[in-house]
Formats: C-alpha cells, structure tokens, sequence
C-alpha cells in the first residue's frame, strides 16, 4: 500500500504529461496533467507500469482518475488512464474519473468499450515441430509441384488436341506476338552472351591444353561443347530469366485483376488464347535461338584462336569438319523444344497459380524462374546420360 | 457565420496541369476544424487529383497550401513529416500494405514515427481495429482475407494510427452496400466526434452528404463553384451542375 506522502512525479514542464498519486482520506486519487497523448505513451506507460496498485485496506476506501488538469488527451492516453482504472478496480477499488470534459468522457467511453475486447492470442509453434512441419510441408510442396506441372501438361496437350481438330480456335497474332517477343528480341542478348562464353571457354581450353603441346585440340574441345551443351544451355537459361518470367508476370497480373475469370464467363479458354500461343511460340523461338548460340559459341571461339594461335577463319572451319558430326549438332538441338516446353509450362502455371496480392505476383516470378532453370538442368543431364548410352 | 472558426486547411490559387489539360485553375478551398466537408463533383473532375495535391502526393503548377497555417511548399523535411503525423489519409480501396497483417498495418505509422514498445503498439492498434468496428480474429489476418468493407475499415484504423487532427477519405463508401455505406457513415460521425476530427471527404453519395456532412464543397469547371451545409445547396442550387446533383430525383429520394 502506498503511504499517505508517497508519490510518484514525472518531470512535468509545459505540457509534459505527468501524474502523482495522494491519499485523501479513503480516497485514492491519481492526479493526471499535461498532455497524455501518443507520442509521450512509451514514457506514461513506463511510469505507470512502475507505479504499484493500491491495496485498499477496507472497503470503504475508493479510487478516482482526477484528469481536470490534463491539456491534451487522445486515444494512446485515454487507454492508459483506462488501462490503470481498470488494474485499481481489480484491486476492488472503485474508480471514477473526475473532472473531464465533454470531448474527453466521450473519448473516454470509446476507449473503454474498446478494451473490453481481448486481442486474440497468435499461436507460435516450438522450434522443433516448426521444422518438423516446415520439412513436411517442403516436401509435400514438391510433390503437389510435379502432379501439378504433369497436370497441366496434360491440359496443355488436350488443349492441343482441340485445337488441331478445330484448328480456326487458333490464335495466330498472339503466337506470332510471342515469338517475336521471346524469339527475335532476344537475339542480341544471346548472341552477346554466346560470344562471349564461347571465346572463354577458348582462351581456358588454349591456356590448358598447351602444356600438353595440343593447342589445336582446344578448338575440339569447344565446337562439342559448344553444340552439345553450352548453347542450349545458356540459350534457355536466358529465355527462361526472359520470357519465362515475363509470362508469369503477364498472366498472373491478368489474374489479379480478375481478366483470366472475365475470360472464363464469356466463354474464352485461357488456356487456348493465353497458354498455347506462348508455348508453341517459345517451341520454335527456342530452337532457332539456340542454333543462333551455337553459331555464336563457334564464333567466340574462333576470335580467340585468331588471337592466341594465329589461325585464320578457314583454318578453324577445316577443324571444326574434323572435329565434329551431325550428331552433335542434333544432340544440341534436340534439347532446344523440350527446354522451351518447360519453361513456358513453368512460366504459364506459376502465372494462373498468382493470388490476389502483389507479394505473390513476386513471389510466382521468381519460383517460375528458378524451377525452369532448375528442371532445364535435369534435363539436360537425363539427356546426357541418355544420349551416350546410346553412343550419340 | 463560421467565419471566426479556425481554418485547417487553406487552398488559394490552386492550379494544376497534366501536359495541355487544366484540371483546375484558381481554385480556393476552406476546411474548418472539426467539420466534415464533402467534395463532390463529377467523375474526371480531379476531386481525387485536389486530395492528392493537398496531401503532397501530387505538386500543383501554382498556388499556395496552407494546412495548421503553414504554407506546405515551405516545410522542410523533418517538419513535413511532423506535419505528415497529424494528418491521415484513407485510401480508396484502403491500400493496406499485402505483406502485413491488419495489426502491423495499424502499427506502421506508430512504428515510422514514434518509438513505443510493442505490447503497447499491440495494444493501441488493437484499441484502434476495434473502435473502426472489426472483429478482433481480423487482427492477425491479411488485407487478402478481408472483405471490401473490412479492408475500409483497416485502412480507416490505419489513418487513425497516430489520432491525426485531419482525415482524408477519398471515397469511403464508393464499393460498400448500402447498408455497409451507413454503416461506415455513422462510424466516420462517431469517430469525428470522439477524437475530434476534421474530415475532408471526397464522395459521389448522396446519403452520405446529407447524414454525415456538415458543408459540401463542389468542384465543376475547375472551380468550387459552391460551398455550403446540403440543404442549403438544394434549396439554391444557383448552378447547372450542382442543381441537377441536389435537385435530381436520387437527392430527391435521399431527403424525402
């Protein structure tokens, strides 16, 4: 129980919030001036946590909040001042305010409808079962993925089908629209990219292979690379970081905005106007980009041998014939339609698969990208493994 | 007659342009402390462009603001945000942040501007969700999960984050049933008299204008061609537009 001369002041200055508490006679009386607002809760709320609460010794003895001297009062100080009448009434000591004005007894009452409501408990998980679950629901993640992705394969396919036996559903300006869009605009980039990467692998190949006395073998060494892997590779990991996500982007925006459902009611599949020309378009964009990267591996790859060993343009070609087949040039290609068809399943799903908020929009682009490239590269190495069991 | 009242926001020559077009030229606005002005007017008028130069999203070509008697081209930054805390504004659609939930959302304006601990956060963004009306399992969901009306109302409690003296609502009930609408236009009156507001509302209802709105300002030709409590207008409309507005059989129905 506090004592009759004990009492608690805030430095109070100006309009400074502060409060102190007295005994008069059986009454406890907390006596609250300055400005109890927002930007001096951390403070008030401090002190009052501070400040114990009354212990009446009979019950004749009651409480009142004297707030005729505070200037400024608003929600966060009318909280606090209700938070402490209500810890005294649990006391059993009765508490009235005293002294407020109209503005303030109206805010007073809002504030005290208001906390009878309790804010409802988040529940937080140990971090055991946290992981535990977030394991479980990694995996089951995965698997809902590749039955999802098998699913709309199959979609796409009987889209297909449809399609073909109705062939004037067709949308040839979109097709046309993407393949200009995913195949010819990104011409320049990956000639860039394949150019570069080709010269590389050159100039790394040369430095290697000339402790051996076997420069010219490093020319070998790129044109299979080349055609085999490294084309195809680049050529649709840049499509994917392209045109995968920009297919994500523009479906799952259209999805947000409600068009895919407005497209539904009047009776337009968006799988045949949206899904299949991107898909089909990618399917020929794609191979065509990749033949544009393989000739631009060779190409790197022969501004460096020019520049390292001296040797002309149609010296290289003369190696290049002995060096390399069709068969590894068709091993290359052979890939280009089956990346393509990934990353445009890849990108169009995760865009369908877009929620009604921005977040998600982000959040689908960016798994579109990641899960092409990273099917793209299993793939590949299926194809590897395949192909030179085979004896291609 | 409310000429000796404290003027809050002050808007004396306003001019603003997009490339050619004028959306308006001249314009001189009053709010009052503690009223609630509607701003009506028709669609493509920039009653949503006026919001938008008041509170600074947009800059006018010419023209001065004066909000709490300070000319707001003139703040420096630290006093704008200081002048920012005591305003709030209620967007449209509430433009709740995605990525919180309708607790942090409250919470973002105490967090940018104040340095509170968090259970008291918690619990004045509490106060705040249930004095707009939602029910407490609202506090831990996301604007995702939220109904239209609900989201209004979180965005309304977000306004309300730091107990502004000004609200800015840019068409509150435009989306609501009309039940929602008078729902949300009792709950603007309560609020304004509890923590003492001044509103400036940007509005095409009519019911909201006669049952929430102490003067109606109206915005036609690039002007507000008429101020005044609603009945006032209806009775001496003394322009084409705000005659076939108060007067048209939709008023007439409202004030039946």
């Amino acid at each position: 129980m506090l004592k009759r001369t004990e009492y608690l002041v805030l430095p109070t200055r100006g309009s400074e919030p502060g409060f102190r508490i007295k005994l008069e006679g059986t009454v406890f009386r907390l006596i609250a001036t300055g400005s109890w607002t927002i930007r001096e809760a951390a403070a008030l709320d401090g002190a009052l946590k501070k400040l114990r609460v009354p212990i009446p010794p009979s019950r004749e003895f009651t409480g009142e909040i004297d707030i005729s001297a505070i200037e400024e009062l608003d929600t966060a100080g009318a909280w606090l001042l209700q938070r402490t009448s209500d810890a005294w009434k649990h006391s059993g000591l009765g508490t009235n305010y005293r002294g407020a004005t109209e503005d303030f007894e109206i805010l007073l009452e809002a504030v005290s409808r208001g906390s009878d409501v309790e804010l409802p408990k988040q529940e937080k998980e140990s971090a055991v079962t946290a992981l535990a679950s977030a394991i479980q629901t990694t995996f089951g993640a995965i698997w809902h993925e590749i039955i999802a992705l098998i699913g709309f394969l199959g979609a796409l396919v009987a889209c297909l089908g449809r399609t073909i036996m109705h062939p004037w559903q067709f949308r040839p300006v979109s097709f046309v629209h993407h393949l200009d869009k995913t195949g010819l605009r990104a011409v320049p980039i990956i000639t860039l990219i394949c150019v570069l990467i080709g010269a590389v692998i050159m100039q790394q190949g040369l430095v290697q292979l000339k402790r051996f006395g076997a420069e010219l073998l490093a020319v070998n060494m790129v044109a299979i690379l080349a055609l085999r892997e490294v084309g195809v590779l680049l050529t649709a990991i840049m499509v994917a970081g392209r045109s995968g996500s920009a297919f994500t982007a523009e479906i799952g925006s259209m999805k947000m905005r409600e068009e895919i459902d407005a497209m539904r009611i009047l009776g337009i599949d968006p799988m045949q106007t949206l899904v299949l020309p991107r898909v089909l378009a990618l399917m020929v964009g794609l191979p065509l980009l990749t033949f544009v990267g393989d000739m631009m591996c060779l190409a790197g790859g022969a501004i460096m041998a020019k520049i390292y060993l001296g040797i002309d343009i149609d010296v290289y070609v003369e190696r290049l014939r002995d060096a390399v087949s069709l068969n590894h040039f068709a091993a290359g290609m052979l890939k280009a339609p089956f990346a393509a068809l990934i990353i445009g399943i890849v990108g169009c799903r995760e865009g369908l698969a877009v929620e009604g908020s921005a977040e998600s929009l982000g959040t689908h682009v960016t798994s579109a990208v990641v899960k092409a490239i990273f099917i793209v590269i299993i793939m590949d190495a299926c194809f590897a493994m395949f192909l030179s069991a085979i004896g291609v | 007659m409310t000429s000796s009242r404290e003027i809050v926001i002050k808007v004396r020559g306003l001019q603003k342009r997009f490339g050619q077009q004028i959306v308006f030229d001249n314009l001189n606005a009053d709010v009052y402390r503690g009223e609630i002005l509607g701003l009506v007017g028709a669609s493509g008028q920039g009653k949503s462009v006026l919001l938008r130069c008041i509170t600074g999203l947009l800059k006018p070509e010419a023209g001065q603001i004066e909000i709490f008697g300070r000319d707001i081209d003139a703040l420096s930054r630290f006093e704008r945000i200081a002048m920012e805390a005591r305003w709030g504004v209620l967007f449209q659609d509430g433009a709740l942040f995605s990525a919180l939930t309708v607790l942090q959302n409250i919470q973002v304006p105490m967090r940018e501007h104040l340095e509170i601990p968090q259970p008291i956060m918690d619990e004045l963004a509490f106060l705040k969700l249930v004095m707009v009306g939602l029910p407490a399992d609202a506090a831990h969901k996301y604007p995702s999960e939220l109904s239209g009306g609900m989201r209004k109302r979180a965005g309304l409690a977000r306004a309300l984050s730091l107990d502004p003296e000004i609200v800015f609502l840019d068409e509150p009930t435009s989306g609501l049933d009309p039940i929602g609408a008078a729902a949300f236009d009792r709950l603007i009156k309560r609020l304004q008299r509890t923590l003492g507001l001044s509103v400036y509302m940007v509005t095409h209802d009519l019911d909201s204008i006669f049952t929430v709105c102490d003067r109606v300002a109206v915005l036609a030709d690039g002007h507000i061609v008429r101020t005044g409590a609603p009945r006032e207008l209806r009775k001496a409309p003394e322009h084409p537009w705000v005659e076939q507005y108060f007067c048209g059989e939709r008023a007439r129905a409202v004030t039946a």
